[in-house]
């Protein structure tokens, strides 16, 4: 029996499309999680309300694909800054300055996921919505058929990455995120104001992972629950990749994609959801500072 | 320039400065010392804006600064270098350097200040690409110096910078503080060098379990029998120079 390469490429790709999506959820996660040193738990409610808002702009108000996915972004990134500012940061200045309230902080984050829920239920209801974009034919790669949502999504995300890379590496408004990250007593005396760059990262990490729903809606559908699976999937990147790195983030969200994907293909397609969590935990059993070894410079 | 009255802090509950006075002219060097554990860099902090004041008044170059954020305190022109040696150590000494100089906008003085930190620590030139985290312990607290240099302070406040050095690296930095001091910004030093900060500074403070004990002229109190008892933990007896300014 001929083993069918193409398929196995096929696989392969759609992994790594998935895998990015996964991957800049998880970078999302990092940026919060470096700068403030807490998980975020209601992430995988902020990519949700994201896709509805593509959703209610695209198809609502008739806004083209592109700009709906801008304008989600944008509204994802106030929502997050505002839920930080009228929220965590009550927290956060519990132990005098910005440093970690540290359970109180991971409760505060599920209880918002459980309140995004329910709101995003109350205003769209429980069915999942379809989110038909029409993006024109499907490439054709030799014997493989690739939507062109799968390559936007691709293309988009890589996009998303190299922005944040440059904005992180080249702008003196990234050099003080990441003075921020690292230490923010330092960065207080550096004249940095603190607090407008927590926002900042708020701002940037939800606004990402809106674009990831965007991206996704159009592949499955757009749906209040949508949000917890892919949160547990970021995370697995987000730990797979070593918790807090940035590109670990994304290495481990392709890690992720392709192993769900070759998983469903050559295991069984039943369990789909699980390999990233088989995946998960056996790096945790063999190399818990993540695959990529590049935990020891998580910050800045 | 910086006057201080009736400064209180701690953390929490608990109290760790009574009442702090403390005056700094300009263009000097004013030296706070007093052994571990004694509230010296608490004071600082105090001044920077990273702990509450709890009582008391902090005024600075005509304005009050006390509960000022720390950034706005770093725009009035009071930097402070830490006693940790707090350099960014995954980036690299240059974007530490230019990490300091955040709060200003006057790229072309940024740039000629740049190279004055060079020119006093030529060291950093030669390092300018690598990343924080490989130097020495003296090329650190160069660094850190150059750092809180490049906010253009008109004060600023260096909180043990001979800790933990060698005596010859101790030498240079000390030079170089003198040179800075020179080029016209005023220096608050907090050390437990006391022989070295008395030398080089103008007047000095002497503080033990959060009080101001001694007080005066530096040339005076490098000769004060009291200054060293108030180190080892005896009792200071009528002070000569404890009230006199
Ligand atoms: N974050 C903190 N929380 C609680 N207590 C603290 C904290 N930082 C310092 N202290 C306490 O405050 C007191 C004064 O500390 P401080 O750091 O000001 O001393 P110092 O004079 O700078 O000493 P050293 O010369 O060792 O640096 C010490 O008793 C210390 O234990
Ligand atoms: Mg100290």
């Amino acid at each position: 029996m001929d083993f069918d390469f193409s398929s196995l490429f096929a696989f392969l790709l759609f992994g790594v499309t998935i895998g990015v999506v996964y991957g800049i959820v998880a970078l999302g996660i990092s940026l919060i999680y470096s700068g403030l040193d807490i998980v975020h738990f209601a992430h995988g409610e902020i990519y949700m309300f994201g896709a509805f808002f593509g959703l209610v702009f695209s198809h609502t108000m008739g806004f083209p694909y592109p700009v709906a996915l801008l304008l989600a972004m944008v509204c994802a990134a106030v929502l997050g800054m505002g839920i930080e500012r009228v929220f965590y940061r009550r927290l956060t200045k519990g132990g005098g300055g910005y440093t970690v309230a540290g359970m109180g902080m991971i409760i505060c984050g599920f209880g918002m996921s459980i309140v995004l829920m329910n709101i995003a239920f109350l205003i769209w209801g429980a069915a999942a919505e379809p989110f038909p974009v029409d993006l024109g034919m499907p490439f054709q790669l030799g014997d493989i058929t690739l939507p062109k949502s799968y390559a936007l999504t691709a293309v988009v995300a890589v996009l998303l990455m190299a922005a944040l890379h440059y904005f992180l590496k080249k702008t003196k408004l990234g050099l003080a995120v990441r003075a921020v990250a690292a230490n923010k007593d330092i960065a207080y005396l550096m004249g940095i104001n603190v607090p407008m760059m927590i926002s900042l990262i708020f701002g940037l990490a939800c606004g990402i992972a809106a674009a990831a729903g965007v991206l996704i809606g159009p592949m499955q559908s757009v749906q209040v629950e949508m949000g917890y699976l892919m949160l547990l999937k970021a995370f697995a990147a987000a730990v797979v990749g070593g918790f807090g790195s940035l590109p670990g983030a994304i290495a481990g969200g392709i890690v992720v994609g392709i192993a769900e994907n070759l998983g469903a293909a050559y295991i069984s397609p039943n369990h789909k959801d699980i390999y990233a969590f088989l995946l998960l935990i056996l790096v945790l059993m063999i190399k818990p500072s993540g695959l990529f070894g590049i935990v020891a410079r998580v910050k800045a | 320039m910086l006057k201080v009255s009736g400064l209180s802090t701690g953390y929490g509950k608990l109290q760790i400065l009574r009442g702090i006075d403390l005056n700094v002219a300009e263009g000097g060097i004013v030296t706070l010392l007093g052994g571990n554990g004694t509230g010296k860099s608490t004071f600082l902090k105090a001044l920077s804006g990273l702990l509450p004041v709890w009582e008391g008044s902090i005024e600075f170059d005509g304005q009050k600064i006390q509960n000022l954020p720390p950034h706005e305190i770093v725009r009035c022109g009071l930097t402070q270098v830490t006693q940790g040696k707090d350099a960014y150590p995954a980036m690299t000494v240059e974007e530490n350097l230019k990490l300091g100089a955040y709060v200003r906008k006057d790229k072309i003085a940024i740039a000629e200040d740049l190279e004055r930190v060079y020119s006093f620590f030529p060291r950093l030139l030669e390092r300018r690409t690598q990343l924080a985290a490989t130097l020495s312990g003296g090329e650190v607290q160069m660094l850190v110096i150059g750092r809180g240099l490049m906010a253009r302070p008109k004060l600023l406040m260096l909180d043990e910078p001979s800790a933990a050095l060698a005596p010859k690296i101790i030498m240079d930095i000390f030079a170089t503080i003198n040179r800075i001091r020179k080029s016209g910004v005023s220096i608050l030093m907090v050390e437990q060098n006391v022989r070295m900060a008395l030398l080089l500074a103008e007047y000095g403070y002497i503080i033990r379990d959060g009080v101001i004990l001694i007080k005066g002229d530096a040339k005076d109190l490098i000769n004060d029998p009291n200054v060293k008892k108030s180190f080892l933990g005896g009792t200071v007896a009528n002070s000569t120079h404890e009230i006199k300014a």
